[in-house]
């Protein structure tokens, strides 16, 4: 075969492929709708940010008269940051934006706020004033819920005891550390508490989290408690305690998030004591983005409440989410 | 030999045995007294924890021996844990299995083809008086095509009939370690064809890979499904625990299929044809050209085995995690090009060998293991793998004497070089000795 007659069997059957492939990930857009509103996603690789994008998906289609345009930044500032330079030319009548990181967005976002179109800022903010709106969780608030939990567990404010392994997310991240230092805020009163680990990150991952604990279990008889900054981590860390038949000596398992099909549903298993509730701030961003629209005041800041889910409630979330 | 040399030699697993020493000396005890580094819970777990990483980096050292390098595996055993995870716990045709039954079909078709041509090949071969001397090898139609042809075929429709029969339910374990790694070696075969025939730069090639392969694990999970999670005995078949099992209570599964891979490839290597082509390809791709050795296929080949090894990661992953994501195998293909230069193969190719990729990925582990006993924060961790790499690497570099001569404040002697060291080919003293002569010329 000579290399042309390969290069255009290959452009083929890439064409074909792409043919085949391309109708899954191309929405049509919808005609006869009033507003254009824009969604700039970071990333839809993590488990939260596909039930980020489910929840304003759903809203969305609660309100006929918004078109809804999403884009995925691919975990990539720069391609992020494309994306909206695109949605600003599309001249979209509403921007909502849940940035990849603070720094390298702000300009972006100042670009689309020059060009007349309000911003609402979701999940981590941006460095400026001049936005809308800025809605997310609370990661100290949840760290602190959940510290406050862990003493209630380990026998009460005063005389709380117990070995604690806390597996951290990504490092440098700030939600690993807000989680971090909020769930300290409780435990460090504690002086029957104490921490096995040193800063050790799991980096948000349910493989990376399952070896730290495989070390932790040699290297640690008696463990009361874990604490993981997220549910997959958590789940990781129950699967090392399981397979190193130890699940049962290990007392308490605590995570944060509380995806249905994630958190909610090991909770609902007895894998995990309980978790915490980082909503997604995808339905809330377009309702206020269609109370915006509609010449409506919205606030400049919300943050959304957290919840604890352990298992008196657990399989009423999942039947919410028609997943029992 | 005289021992400094073999010494010199063999520094590497002296390498490992120091590592060994530092982690038996500096680990914590168990209420008990008993040295948790070394208790075998502990080495077998460090012996699973590499398993992964060293299926991939096996494959790797074929590819980078012969000059190449394959960036696509992590994505590649990213995706084929999708792939795997999918048909585990999802029934009827999805996409995975639209995918994974006609990549099993068909490479094991030409895999059974070929292998029955390579067979009658060698039997005429052996018939031959003069063995030993090169001569082209004619078969008849019947033996040349035909019947290879035919139990190709035969065998396609026997691994077609058997897929679709697991697809109306989910798969068993069996028919995911069959239909994964086909999946993943089709890939390889999609990199090894745009470089052998496309004539495109290895780096560019498995580049695109791993950019479309995380693409297709994507759009194969759907979006919806960032994470495939196992639940083996509720959503997928609880025979699947095999994989993570520890067999007879001895040795970790996942380990199993690593050392069997790795022994069986060094065996490839050292006392085939193949092998001996892969040095010489890697060594001078001219030369071995002008040979008469078949380098496209070979090279080919290198590529394949990659991807069929980075499926059969994919599996173990999901075995061990109990997940599929298309990201699983995020930067797993650095830690692989990693272990292979720790274990002394050379990035040009033609040098080094799986012996070495073995104590590479160890070091690795151990490293990770010991770093992790000592309860060390993770940002430090990550610095003391840098630091090991350059360390290891530039130890390897040199030979032993000159190391030495260096700590004695001794000038450098002329050393005997070893075979096909870097120093074989460009002697120490050369290039100060012109630059003298140099000055004594512009002084006269």
């Amino acid at each position: 075969m000579k290399r042309r007659e390969f290069l255009k069997l290959s452009g083929t059957i890439a064409g074909a492929a792409m043919t085949v492939y391309l109708p899954a990930g191309w929405t049509p857009a919808k005609a006869a709708a009033k507003w254009k509103v824009g969604f700039s996603q970071a990333t839809t690789l993590e488990p939260w940010r596909v039930q980020f994008n489910k929840d304003i998906e759903a809203e969305a289609k609660k309100h006929p008269e918004v078109q809804l345009i999403i884009t995925d930044g691919q975990d990539k500032t720069e391609k992020q940051v494309a994306d909206v330079e695109n949605l600003i030319v599309q001249q979209v009548n509403a921007l909502l934006i849940s940035p990849k990181e603070s720094a390298g967005l702000t300009g972006v976002v100042e670009k689309a706020i020059d060009a007349k179109i309000p911003v609402i800022v979701l999940d981590r903010n941006v460095d400026t004033k001049r936005i809308t709106q800025f809605i997310g969780g609370d990661n100290v608030l949840i760290g602190k819920a959940a510290g406050e939990y862990a003493v209630k567990l380990l026998g009460g404010p005063g005389n709380a005891h117990g070995n604690v392994v806390e597996i951290w997310g990504g490092m440098g991240t700030a939600p690993a550390h807000d989680r971090h230092d909020g769930f300290h805020a409780f435990t460090d009163k504690e002086p029957g508490i104490k921490y096995l680990l040193n800063n050790q990150s799991g980096d948000w991952k349910q493989d990376k989290a399952y070896n730290i604990m495989t070390t932790a279990l040699r290297n640690n008889e008696k463990i009361d408690l874990v604490y993981g900054h997220n549910d997959p981590m958590a789940y990781g860390a129950y699967l090392a305690a399981k397979d190193a038949g130890r699940d049962k000596d290990i007392k308490f398992i605590l995570g944060i998030d509380a995806l249905p099909d994630e958190g909610v549903t090991w909770v609902h298993k007895g894998y995990l004591t309980a978790t915490f509730l980082y909503a997604t701030p995808g339905a809330e961003g377009l309702r206020q983005a269609v109370k915006l629209l509609n010449g409506e005041k919205i606030p400049p800041v919300i943050t959304l409440p957290t919840m604890l889910v352990d298992k008196n409630n657990a399989d009423d979330i999942l039947k919410q989410n028609g997943l029992l | 030999m005289n021992p400094r040399r073999l010494f010199s030699r063999t520094k590497l697993y002296w390498g490992l045995a120091l590592i060994c020493l530092i982690g038996a000396l500096a680990s914590p005890h168990t209420s008990s007294g008993a040295n948790i580094f070394l208790s075998y819970q502990n080495l077998t777990d460090v012996l699973r924890q590499v398993s992964v990483t060293g299926l991939v980096a096996t494959g790797m050292t074929i590819v980078i021996l012969l000059g190449g390098i394959d960036l696509s595996v992590g994505s590649v055993m990213g995706c084929s844990s999708v792939i795997c995870a999918m048909l585990l716990t999802k029934s009827g045709w999805t996409p995975a299995a639209i995918m994974g039954a006609p990549a099993a079909t068909i490479s094991i078709a030409l895999a059974v083809g070929f292998l029955a041509q390579f067979v009658f090949n060698g039997l005429e071969r052996g018939r031959d008086v003069d063995a030993g001397r090169r001569r082209e090898i004619v078969l008849g139609p019947w033996r040349g095509y035909r019947i290879p042809v035919l139990l190709g075929l035969a065998a396609g429709a026997a691994v077609a009939a058997y897929v679709v029969s697991q697809v109306p339910a989910k798969f068993g374990v069996f028919a995911v370690l069959l239909v994964t790694p086909c999946f993943a070696l089709a890939l390889g075969a999609i990199n090894g064809a745009l470089i052998v025939q496309g004539g495109l730069q290895p780096f560019i090639a498995t580049l695109a890979m791993m950019v479309s392969a995380l693409g297709i694990g994507r759009l194969t999970g759907g979006q919806d499904f960032a994470v495939i999670p196992v639940y083996t005995g509720t959503n997928a078949t609880e025979a699947f625990e095999v994989l993570r099992s520890m067999v007879w209570g001895l040795i970790p599964m996942p380990s199993i299929f690593f050392l069997v891979t790795i022994v069986l490839f060094g065996a490839i290597l050292r006392f085939t044809t193949f092998g001996r082509y892969v040095y010489a390809i890697g060594g001078n791709v001219e030369a071995a050209k002008l040979s008469g050795v078949k380098v496209k296929q070979v090279q080919f080949a290198a590529y394949v085995i990659s991807g069929l090894l980075a499926g059969v990661a994919g599996v173990l992953f999901v075995a061990q995690y109990r997940q599929g994501k298309p990201d699983a195998g995020a930067g797993l293909e650095l830690d692989a090009i990693a272990a292979v230069v720790i274990g002394g193969t050379s990035l040009m190719g033609g040098r080094g060998g799986l012996a070495g990729t073995f104590v590479g990925v160890l070091i690795f582990g151990l490293l990770s293991d010991i770093l992790q006993l000592q309860n060390i924060d993770s940002n430090v961790q990550l610095l003391m793998k840098g630091l090991i790499i350059v360390g290891t690497v530039l130890v390897q570099e040199q030979n032993l004497g000159q190391l030495l001569a260096r700590w004695r404040g001794v000038p450098l002697a002329p050393q005997p070089a070893l075979p096909g060291s870097v120093e074989a080919a460009r002697p120490p003293n050369a290039a100060k000795a012109s630059t003298v002569r140099e000055d004594i010329h512009e002084k006269t």
